[in-house]
């Protein structure tokens, strides 16, 4: 507790050290000068090259707006979120009940784990050729793309949760005769809620690369598709246009991911690596 | 204390040597292994009788696997593609070290990097992979950068944490023992932030791995995402199968021999971060 009297004997010895301007205290200034700068050199450097190698931030901003005008970015886009809301949906249902039943059941984790390890264990990207031999090139092989990306995240995340689940929370649960399937939705489901969040959060990215894998090599619809098309006429603008939408996207859905893990599980910040 | 004679011979009454039931769940290991034979079984019984453009079988996949060990050529693949694997990923560990430390060493790096690794993590890698292609044409090159960007940012993500989580006493005892600053970085820093480090490097193998499969798909020229391509596209589903199981055992291969490398150089702290 510093009285007056305090503060002027401060003052008298002269203690007080005057906090100097310091451009640390401004980090978002120096952020914003570098932007500015990288932009303002690639402007300069990028006017100067080859076009079709190469472009610059207002060429691509000229771009933007074109296909925003068109319609052509909106439409595309429209059709790359359906297939990975669809495809995404399906590996949060289906990952969060099937991660439930191995994290509770030993049974059903022996049964159904070597297979999840294998499938896992092989980069997902290989697998598409031979979906795209069985689904054909259209919306389905989109979504079950998607859906091989996004689902081991969610399935490990949630079957580890489930299964670390604090055995006395289950017993005292027991022990005042809840039945099984209040003990699954009162006691293990929120236990592993954190669990399950992180998976989502992992889920999330795979399953935007998974829609720009698949738009990229069946290349009929989507914003992959755009890229493809862009990139074999050479209109280097327009892919930097379809590249900045795809950026928006990841780090809009991070976010959201972050939100959305802070409001449901804020009780437990602990999360697995496993990616 | 002795048993007295009622307690001895309630002993001998009770026969502990009584059979338990039998029950699954105690021989977890037959579970598995059976689980495993019936897959095989039904995938073999099931996979013959359709038509074998679309599916295979596991024993025509076993002697596409000799066949194709036999002939040489996939070796040849194979061997390239690690070659580039290799390249790309060491260029990916030095520079996401070095600017990982820088970063996290020296807030001024900080505040004029974050833009852009934020922004370029956030991006789809696989969405660069046209333009790559379109700066550096289909041959090694490409390939090498589309690898050096899927290992770049894990590790770099993980050495910048690493370095923040530092304490700020150890650097002070080092300073107050009159330490320079590359000392300070050689024996402070980069112990400290070892484990976060490697845990990045384990990330990043498995990114990069994805990285150039999905590259040589694309380009479809050489190496094992091209035998997929060429494989898928003659619908030679047996010979398919074959790389995608390489890549499997690949995957799990190198993270184990991260980890085990994790193991022998960081054993003081087992942390990891999921970035």
């Amino acid at each position: 507790m510093t009285g007056a009297s305090d503060e002027k004997l401060i003052d008298e010895l002269g203690l007080r050290r005057d906090h100097r301007w310091s451009i640390y205290d401004h980090p978002n200034l120096i952020r914003a000068a570098s932007v500015t700068i990288f932009l303002m050199l690639w402007e300069i450097y990028g006017r100067r090259t080859d076009p079709i190698l190469f472009t610059y931030p207002t060429a691509v901003a000229v771009a933007f707006w074109k296909l925003l005008v068109s319609g052509e970015l909106v439409r595309s886009m429209l059709v790359s979120l359906s297939a990975l809301a669809a495809g995404f949906g399906a590996s949060l249902v289906l990952g969060v009940v099937f991660g439930l039943v191995m994290g509770r059941s030993r049974l059903a984790e022996a049964i159904l784990e070597p297979h999840i390890n294998a499938l896992y264990a092989t980069p997902q990207v290989a697998l598409t050729p031979l979906l795209m031999m069985w689904l054909g090139l259209g919306f389905e092989v989109k979504v079950a793309v998607i859906f091989l990306f996004a689902f081991f995240p969610i399935l490990i995340n949630t079957a580890s949760g489930a299964k670390y689940v604090s055995a006395s929370m289950v017993e005292v649960g027991r022990a005042y005769l809840a039945p099984p399937r209040q003990i699954l939705f009162k006691i293990v489901f929120p236990a592993a809620l954190p669990f399950i969040m992180a998976g989502v959060r992992l889920a999330i990215g795979r399953a935007l690369v998974g829609m720009v894998v698949a738009e990229l090599f069946t290349a009929i619809t989507g914003l992959g598709a755009m890229l493809s098309l862009y990139g074999n006429i050479f209109e280097t603008a327009k892919m930097f246009v379809v590249i900045i939408v795809l950026a928006l996207l990841g780090i809009g859905s991070i976010h959201a991911t972050q939100w959305l893990e802070r409001k449901l599980a804020g009780w437990k910040e602990t999360e697995r690596a496993v990616s | 204390m002795p048993l007295n004679t009622l307690e001895q011979q309630a002993l001998a009454e009770i026969d502990f040597s009584e059979d338990r039931p039998f029950r699954l769940v105690d021989h977890l290991g037959l579970v598995r292994a059976t689980s495993v034979v019936v897959v095989l079984s039904l995938w073999e019984i099931f996979g013959r009788q359709v038509n074998p453009l679309f599916l295979s079988y596991p024993s025509a996949i076993a002697r596409a696997f000799f066949q194709l060990l036999g002939a040489g050529e996939f070796e040849r693949q194979a061997l390239g593609s690690l070659q580039v694997f290799a390249v790309g990923l060491i260029a990916a560990l030095i520079l996401g070290i070095a600017l990982g430390l820088l970063m996290g060493r020296y807030r001024l790096a900080e505040y004029l990097l974050d833009p852009f690794v934020y922004a370029l993590d956030a991006t789809p890698r696989v969405a660069l992979i046209p333009v790559l292609l379109l700066w550096f044409g289909l041959g090694t090159s490409s390939k090498i950068a589309i690898v050096f960007l899927s290992g770049l940012f894990p590790v770099l993500m993980n050495t910048f944490s690493g370095v923040r989580t530092v304490s700020a006493n150890l650097v002070d005892v080092g300073r107050a023992y009159g330490a320079r600053e590359g000392k300070i970085f050689s024996k402070i820093m980069l112990p400290a932030a070892l484990p976060f480090v490697m845990a990045g490097i384990r990330l990043a193998v498995g990114r990069s791995l994805i990285g150039i499969i999905t590259a040589e798909m694309f380009t479809a020229v050489t190496g094992l995402g091209a035998l997929l391509i060429r494989y898928s596209s003659a619908l030679a589903t047996d010979k398919f199968f074959v790389p995608v199981i390489l890549l499997a055992l690949l995957g799990v291969f190198l993270s184990s021999a991260v980890e085990k490398l994790q193991k022998r150089l960081a054993p003081w702290k087992e942390t990891e971060r999921a970035l």
